[in-house]
């Protein structure tokens, strides 16, 4: 019986290291990008030890937009290149046969545009805002941020609807 | 907009003209705010008929004076209390005060986060506070970006 528990007792680390290798391999991870959440695969256990978010290519582009090119990353007419002395923080190669993969790691990318991320690590959930400068531009400009809502019967409308007409944007509450 | 009634007045090309502030419609709060809701209605037809030159129309200083720029610390409030919004909604509560209590953290002054979270739960539990306790706190001074219409009361 003594025997059974130490080998139950030794056993236990291995059981539970390997538990947690596959909840990394098979777990659900979020990502919210433009205020839309989007499941992304796990990332082998090597890179998702830390809090920064390793994504497929395909999962890059399925969550953000972004596609990597030859420029660097690029969305519709905007590119920013990789620094080459530090590509090895962006992209990892994974070479397991018919799983080989390219790795990018969007919190590095984020950091690079200086934009905003929360992470969530007990429900893996990362948050990417919007940069502070993005947030700024209306200062500038003085141009009221433009946004869509539904009214009462669902129809969306949107501020910039009512271009070439004076508008009264009033908040109120129904008690 | 931390409260209501609050108005922005935006032109026809899409500019502000008046940011976010107190907009009393009507008289029914007056004991309180001690504001005309006429003077507000005067002002907004003012506007409406000499447009830019309306004494109520604000220059560019004077909006670039009002608009507060976002810092980082502001901008990364954003993204923990969008976290936190997720969170929420998912219904993970206890996850959602932990990012909640970070945006507060980052950006105190922003009274959004301070209202929205304290109302989805306990707040005397979760943040050892209420909406109430705090207002209190301020001493009469308004949480809310007060009316400064020129020529009327002010709050």
């Amino acid at each position: 019986m003594q025997t059974m528990k130490f080998l139950i007792c030794l056993a236990l680390p291995f059981l539970m290291a390997a538990i947690s290798g596959m909840a990394a391999e098979a777990g659900t991870r979020v990502v919210i990008y433009d205020g839309v959440s989007t499941n992304v695969t796990a990332p082998p256990a090597n890179l998702a030890e830390k809090s920064d978010l390793w994504v497929t290519l395909e999962d890059l582009k399925r969550a953000t937009g972004y596609v990597l090119k030859p420029q660097g990353v690029c969305r519709e007419q905007l590119c920013f290149p990789i620094p080459k002395a530090r590509k090895s923080a962006f992209l990892f190669k994974q070479d397991a046969g018919k799983r080989s993969a390219t790795w990018f790691n969007l919190s590095e990318f984020g950091r690079l545009l200086r934009q905003p991320a929360a992470y969530d690590a007990e429900s893996s959930v990362w948050y990417f805002g919007p940069r502070a400068d993005e947030q700024n531009g209306f200062i500038e400009s003085l141009n009221a941020p433009d946004f869509t809502l539904p009214d009462m019967s669902g129809k969306k409308h949107s501020l910039s609807d009512f271009r070439g007409r004076k508008v009264l944007l009033l908040t109120w509450a129904s008690w | 907009m931390v409260n209501v009634p609050t108005a922005v007045w935006i032109d026809e090309k899409g500019r502000i003209v008046r940011p976010n502030e107190a907009a009393y419609v009507d008289d029914r709060y007056k004991s309180m705010h001690r504001l005309d809701a006429a003077e507000y209605f005067d002002a907004l037809r003012d506007w409406v008929a000499n447009g830019e030159k309306s004494v109520f129309a604000l220059s560019e200083t004077e909006l670039k004076d009002r608009l507060k720029p976002q810092n980082p610390d502001w901008a990364l409030a954003t993204a923990e209390f969008g976290l936190g919004e997720y969170l929420y909604r998912q219904g993970l509560q206890a996850a959602s005060i932990r990012h909640y209590k970070e945006a507060q953290r980052l950006n105190p002054d922003n009274w959004n986060y301070k209202r929205q979270a304290w109302a989805l739960s306990d707040a005397e539990r979760e943040y050892g506070t209420s909406f109430m306790k705090e207002v209190q706190k301020l001493n009469g001074k308004p949480y809310y970006a007060p009316r400064k219409l020129p020529g009327t009361r002010k709050n």
